[in-house]
């Protein structure tokens, strides 16, 4: 996607204009996000610089400067600008009724929402209803930048006034169930707004500037009407494509990557909505070639965009490249050491990695810059984690909650700290609050089915790991987990279709991983894992399928020598090693087992699965008279030093009976 | 800032792990292990030379060293080798390898996890490890409860409840307080390089290039840019407390000021904590109290007492009073001290807090002894009671509740009381030796002071001088070192009367010299150290007849007023006074004093002796204008006064009143009787003055019976000739004993006497020979004077 400096001028023009008028508006972290961009576009080279020096310093305007495109808009700034400036230092000093009410003070409001009943109790006495009260009825003559920002301003006063009533984490008040009621009028007022747009009379009126049409997407994202506001939203992206936040929003709305093809027709067709692709499939766990590629594609008009650079880590993150994740992370973080945003998900890479010293020196970076920033919170509590030291841990997670209620990974470590802690009922309620945020964590959908398992519950069980192996099609782990769980309810038929859906799954992963081209724990999944193949065979064995049974049984014991992979099957099945969507057990690293399995890396060897299959099949052989067979894999089984006493006794009748068969074949 | 663990903590870790390891060698095994129990116990293990001063500072200061820089480790360690590695290293190096090897935030957390298993295992946990297959460790192991133990358990608690960003702070001074040794470190281990302080940092370096060094200051922050301008100090709570404990301790104990470095070393330190404890406004208290800053130290008590008023649930109101009603009355404001402590005795009561009432009414006793005035409108509204009932209650008190110093004390303020009022001297001798046997056997070192200058006193009162000498002596070289620096100055100044007394004026003055000049900072004790040297100078200018500078000295002292002295010091400079006027021949003015502060005396039912003093003084006073007669009553009631109470030394003078009345009289014979009885007696007190006086009057008397003698008939001359040759011995003796005590007039007087004497005997080359004499002594008094 190669753009001329023309067009680089022109992008860089309308991101200038799209700070301006984000800030203006108090959009703060679009405008962030839009000056992050600005800046990662590089320099244009210095014979252009000097030409338009050249062109003169006087032909300069600060973006700020440039009237409104409408002249009835333009018009009405001017008159407002006095009380739009002291509303916005209201906005910025975080005083935000009064800022509301610099533009819509409570008398207007009211007249409004009034009007507004009385046209939907009594349809018949509009007229009379209009003439009585002409000038509380009409909406007020305001420029569409301060109805935005007074508007604004009531949500997110409503909004703050939630978090305070929801008071303590997890406490008797937080059950999400309190609601901001600044939504209410909010929602009238840009309903009646609207609606005068549509009518007739509407006609003169400027056009919209697309602001108000995210707010009211944004208020009915919040009251859970998400097809209107998904309306709203790509009206706000039509008319103004330079709102991030607008696309965010849009972006939490799709759950499933049908609903994104469905949408992306019509979409405006530039370079955002381009972004909002990647973002959006980076976000829904996809993959694959031509993702990293459209994400190289914009590297390339913006080299240095912590953004990107973010996607594309994650990207890597979530087709479990950790090596390559962390490096970028790495150079994100050399490039920006100040910028905290989404380095929660670095530390969740380090985690898996068990990256000690590297997670400690982040954490200490993070609370070096700011202590009380929810993500700095995340990677403390990461870190205590790793450290096995989990109510510290829970502690953190709790802290940067009360920091930002809807910051999701926060909801669903700390569901895994309680699960670690064994506290149940808090995991469930956690995770479920992480879901309720981002119904797409698949992490949090898994953990609640770990825990209903936990609590035997595997009906339960089963719906929340359907949900995430829906979430996660391509992730064995998931279909395993929905395997077993079928398994312990007996339906054996559906658990070895899910089991095999498992094996393929990691090859698939393997397949793909390896267009990035990376080495390290990716390879592992070369091979298939004994546990599932066992597991796989015993469900066989018990619809006496025996001859599938064996063949599973002999795969599985194959695995001892298949190839140059770790033996991190061993017990992950019912293991609660359930932190993040780590391959490996790093979970249980704190116990015991820790030194054990890290020594066995290199080969499979011998596991507890493959001895299982093992005697299996020395049984196996026992019951089809194949003693030579039995003999020779009790054998082995004593050279492995497993379940000795048992192999012994195998050994020693298959060895009477090939005396017997011998004597009596003499 | 942490609540206990520190850099220099984390090094002394660092330090019982080596030991653990067996890498100390045996030599080096006594001084580590004594460095180390030193900072982590209260006790000193170093046993110092009892002759030597003690240096009351040194731990405080150690401790400051260590928190400060790491160089303390560096003088414990450098000298020895170490026992378990190549041969040529030093434990130093190894102590170093062991800090340096803590290489990243994640290391200390790990050093931490690793110290659990330097303590000695429980039988479960041994059980445990039997199950798992594991060996028993074979190791030096701690046991949980030894000192070393106990710390490493303790250091262990409080990291696992540090907050992160506590821990990194910790993690970020241990870097700084490591650092110095950077150098030294890098001589040895070429590879080490400018970022090795952390790990993750040379590790990312291959990653990060040059950005490197801006995640480092990211990270670190200021640390890095600043570089050595940056004196900011980690120090934990822990520290600095138990710093403050020392120095509090430390000014209770021996009443002495801070010494200025030690004081600037901690300001230092307070200065980058963001926390200071209330500990530390008491500590400026009495600091600015000591160094006489009277608005500041209020200014200081009441914030203190603003910040722990309330503590732990219990009230303090009272203890604010009372160290408030302390402060007043040293600063000479006694009238608002009375209202004050009374104050603080209701709400004591209203509180039962039984301690502080004790107390209270203690004080409230002392003050009445030596503020009488002040006091007794209040024992006539009959809230207190007498100063006997208030003595009693305390007594039973104190026991009571168990406050041992209270009760020796006390005691000892009875026996003290029995004395001055001429009571039975066994009764108070009782009462000292039931305090002395409180004193011994709940080892109260503070109050032997109080106690054996209690008893110098009693030896005083019953003429015993040498006695009273060697009770100063034993306290100045026994006990001085353990008791507060008062007690110290108030029996080295004793001692230096003792030896004034006896005339030896230059000693007197090395002994007041000797004195430490860094304990005269505080300002009471200076105060009082500068009055008594006066007093001292004083009394030798007017025995030289320098009436000049004697009447300068006065005029200062009497400046001063009453207010800013103790009442004993206050008579002293009035006795001073009277006799300064007489000399000088003013004897009205001295006349009006006496009666005055005669009748002060007995409104004020003071101590007895002083009422005989000033009575003897009277006498004296009549003698020198001419009508001994006329102080007939007064001696004879003052003799029998001193008699009553045993004041021995008194009583020889009042004697002696009595024999130069007598002499007056004419009645020699009886005179001679009287004085050559008491003089051996007297000659044992050691008070040379009025030894010298006695032989005086003894000559006087000889000459008056010579004089009889010769009246009578001439043929008595044999016996005249023996009369006279006694008077001359008289005369004689007289002489050396003023000149012993440096008394110009007096020694001139005796020559002329002698003069006299010479011409009567017909000896006129001798006679010739005292009046020269005479005139140069004269001659050099004004020369010396003039």
């Amino acid at each position: 996607m190669g753009l001329t400096a023309k067009d680089i001028e022109h992008l860089k023009e309308a991101l200038q204009q799209a700070v301006v008028k984000c800030s203006e508006r108090c959009l703060y972290q679009s405008a962030k996000w839009a000056a992050e961009l600005l800046d990662s576009i590089p320099d244009a080279s210095p014979a252009e610089v000097e030409q338009r020096a050249a062109g003169g310093v006087g032909n300069y305007v600060h973006p700020a400067f440039f009237p409104s495109a409408d002249p009835v808009e333009a018009a009405l700034e001017a008159k407002e600008l006095n009380r739009y400036l002291l509303a916005k230092s209201f906005f910025d000093c975080k005083e935000f009724d009064r800022c509301a009410a610099v533009f819509l003070p409570e008398s207007i409001l009211s007249g409004v929402l009034s009007a507004k009943l009385s046209e939907i109790n009594s349809p018949r006495g509009k007229g009379k209803a209009s003439a009585a009260l002409p000038a509380d009825h009409a909406l007020p003559a305001l420029s569409q930048r301060s109805l935005f920002l007074a508007l604004y301003a009531k949500v997110i006063s409503g909004e703050k006034r939630k978090d305070e009533d929801s008071e303590m984490i997890l406490g008797p008040q937080d059950l999400g169930a309190v609601v901001n009621k600044q939504l209410l009028i909010v929602s009238r007022f840009l309903e009646r707004w609207f609606a005068e747009r549509q009518t007739e009379d509407g006609e003169g009126l400027p056009p919209s500037q697309g602001f108000l049409e995210y707010l009211y997407g944004m208020v009915l994202v919040k009251q859970k009407n998400d097809l209107t506001a998904k309306e709203y939203l790509m009206q706000s992206v039509h008319i103004f494509p330079w709102n991030w936040g607008c696309w965010l929003e849009l972006t939490n709305l799709i759950s499933r990557t049908e609903e994104l093809e469905k949408i992306a027709p019509h979409l405006p067709q530039n370079i955002m909505s381009f972004i909002f692709h990647a973002n959006t499939r980076v976000n829904l766990y996809q993959q694959g070639q031509d993702l990293a590629a459209s994400l190289n594609d914009l590297l390339n008009i913006f080299p240095t965009s912590s953004f990107l650079l973010t996607c594309k880590a994650l990207l890597n993150y979530h087709s479990k490249d950790l090596m390559t994740a962390e490096q970028d992370f790495s150079n994100l973080l050399a490039l920006h050491p100040h910028r905290l945003d989404s380095l929660d998900h670095y530390s969740n890479i380090l985690y898996v990695l068990n990256s000690r010293p590297k997670l400690a020196f982040l954490a200490h970076l993070c609370s070096s810059i700011d202590k009380f920033r929810p993500e700095s919170c995340v990677v403390i509590g990461n870190y205590y984690s790793l450290l096995s030291l989990h109510e510290k841990a829970v502690q953190y997670f709790r802290r940067a909650l009360t920091l930002d209620r809807s910051c999701l990974s926060a909801w669903t470590l700390m569901g895994h700290e309680y699960v670690e802690l064994k506290n149940t009922h808090a995991a469930i309620e956690s995770y479920r609050r992480a879901v309720d945020v981002n119904r797409r964590d698949y992490r949090a959908w898994y953990g609640l089915g770990q825990t209903y398992e936990v609590l035997e519950m595997h009906a339960y069980a089963l719906w929340y790991y359907k949900k995430a192996a829906g979430l996660r099609p391509w992730d064995g782990k998931m279909w395993q987990a929905v395997g077993s769980c079928l398994q312990k309810m007996g339906r054996d038929r559906d658990g070895i279709k899910a089991l095999k859906r498992a094996l393929l799954a990691d090859t698939y992963y393997d397949s793909t991983a390896s267009s990035f081209g990376s080495a390290g724990p990716v390879d592992r999944m070369a091979q298939m894992d004994p546990e599932v193949l066992l597991q796989i065979a015993s469900m066989y064995d018990r619809l006496d399928e025996e001859d599938e049974a064996k063949a599973y049984m002999e795969l599985c014991m194959a695995q001892e020598d298949g190839g140059a992979a770790g033996a991190e099957g061993a017990g992950l099945g019912d293991s609660v090693a359930i932190h993040h969507d780590s391959p490996g057990g790093v979970a249980s690293d704190g116990e015991t087992e820790g030194a054990e399995r890290a020594s066995g890396h290199e080969g499979t060897g011998v596991t507890v699965a493959t001895s299982k299959a093992r005697m299996w099949l020395a049984r196996h052989a026992m019951r089809t008279e194949d003693y030579p067979a039995a003999n020779r894999l009790a054998t082995e089984l004593c050279q492995d030093g497993v379940e000795v006493e048992e192999a012994k006794a195998l050994i020693r009748e298959a060895r009477s009976r090939m005396e017997l068969s011998n004597m009596m074949d003499r | 800032m942490s609540r206990y663990l520190a850099p220099a903590r984390i090094g002394l870790l660092a330090l019982i792990e080596l030991y653990t390891e067996e890498a100390v060698p045996t030599d080096a095994i006594v001084p580590v292990v004594n460095f180390l129990a030193s900072h982590l116990l209260d006790c000193d293990l170093t046993i110092s030379s009892p002759t030597a001063p003690p240096d009351r500072w040194a731990k405080a200061e150690s401790a400051i060293r260590l928190v400060l820089s790491i160089r303390d480790f560096e003088q414990v360690l450098g000298p020895f080798l170490a026992a378990d590695r190549l041969p040529g290293r030093r434990l130093w190096d190894r102590f170093l390898e062991k800090l340096w090897h803590i290489d990243s935030l994640h290391g200390l957390q790990e050093f931490i996890d690793r110290l659990p298993n330097m303590l000695a295992k429980t039988k479960e946990e041994l059980r445990r490890r039997a199950a798992a297959g594991k060996k028993p460790p074979t190791s030096v192991l701690l046991s949980p409860t030894a000192p070393f133990g106990a710390f490493v358990k303790r250091s262990c608690l409080e990291f696992s409840r540090m907050q992160f960003n506590h821990s990194a702070e910790l993690w970020q001074g241990f870097v700084k307080y490591r650092q110095p040794t950077a150098g030294y470190w890098r001589r040895r281990n070429p590879q080490h390089g400018r970022l090795s302080f952390d790990s993750v940092l040379v590790n990312g370096e291959e990653e990060w290039g040059r950005s490197t060094d801006a995640l480092a200051v990211v990270a670190y922050g200021n640390m890095l840019l600043m570089g050595d301008l940056d004196e900011t100090v980690t120090v934990s709570t822990d520290d600095i407390e138990s710093l403050l404990e020392i120095q509090v301790e430390q000014l209770h104990r021996y009443g002495n000021r801070i010494p200025a470095g030690l004081r600037d070393q901690f300001r230092h330190i307070l200065k980058d904590s963001h926390f200071i404890p209330s500990l530390a406004h008491y500590l400026n208290y009495s600091d600015t109290w000591r160094s006489g800053d009277y608005p500041t130290a209020f200014d200081h008590l009441h914030r203190y007492f603003d910040y722990t008023m309330q503590n732990r649930g219990r009230l303090f109101y009272q203890y604010a009073l009372m160290n408030l009603a302390i402060l007043q009355s040293d600063f000479g404001c006694h009238k608002e001290a009375v209202t004050t402590m009374l104050e603080s005795v209701s709400t004591a009561r209203e509180n039962r807090d039984t301690t502080c009432l004790n107390f209270a009414l203690h004080w409230l006793f002392h003050f009445g002894r030596a503020h009488p005035k002040l006091v007794r409108e209040l024992e006539s509204s009959s809230m207190l009671g007498t100063g006997k009932e208030t003595l009693m209650f305390l007594q039973l008190r104190a026991k009571e509740s168990g406050m041992w110093v209270l009760w020796s004390s006390a005691l000892m303020a009875e026996a003290k009381l029995v004395m001055s009022n001429g009571d039975s001297v066994a009764t108070a001798l009782e009462h000292m030796v039931r305090s002395s046997q409180l004193n011994i056997e709940r080892n109260m070192k503070t109050m032997m002071g109080a106690q054996l200058s209690t008893i110098a006193t009693l030896w005083d009162r019953l003429g015993l001088a040498h006695m009273s000498t060697m009770t100063c002596e034993v306290f100045l070289r026994c006990h001085a070192r353990n008791s507060i620096f008062d007690d110290e100055l108030k029996m080295t100044c004793r001692l230096a009367g003792l030896l004034a007394g006896k005339g030896r004026y230059e000693e007197a003055f090395e002994k007041i010299e000797g004195i430490n000049r860094n304990s005269l900072d505080s300002v009471k004790a200076s105060q009082y150290w500068h009055l008594f040297r006066g007093l001292l100078k004083l009394r030798r200018d007017l025995h030289r007849g320098n009436l000049e500078a004697a009447d300068d000295l006065l005029s200062q002292l009497l400046q001063a007023g009453p207010e800013s002295f103790e009442p004993d010091m206050v008579f002293m400079i009035d006795s001073l006074h009277i006799e300064a006027l007489t000399r000088r021949g003013e004897f009205q003015a001295a006349f009006n004093k006496i009666d005055r502060l005669i009748s002060e005396l007995r409104e004020d039912n003071r101590d007895i002796s002083l009422r005989i003093r000033l009575l003897l003084n009277k006498v004296h006073l009549f003698d020198r204008i001419d009508r001994p007669e006329k102080g007939f009553t007064i001696a004879m009631r003052a003799a029998s006064m001193a008699w009553r109470a045993r004041l021995v030394p008194l009583l020889w003078q009042a004697i002696g009143a009595l024999a130069n009345i007598l002499n007056a009289l004419g009645e020699f014979a009886a005179a001679a009787q009287l004085l050559f009885a008491i003089l051996p007696r007297c000659l044992e007190t050691d008070s040379i003055f009025v030894v010298a006086t006695l032989y005086s009057l003894l000559a006087d008397a000889r000459m008056g019976q010579a004089g009889e003698v010769q009246g009578r008939s001439d043929a008595h001359t044999h016996e005249r000739t023996e009369f006279l040759t006694r008077a001359h011995e008289a005369l004689d003796a007289a002489l050396k004993h003023y000149s012993a005590v440096e008394d110009v007039e007096k020694q001139c007087e005796m020559l002329a006497k002698k003069a006299t004497l010479m011409r009567v005997m017909g000896d006129d080359v001798l006679a010739e020979d005292c009046a020269a004499k005479y005139l140069v002594m004269k001659r050099a008094a004004v020369g010396r004077n003039g």
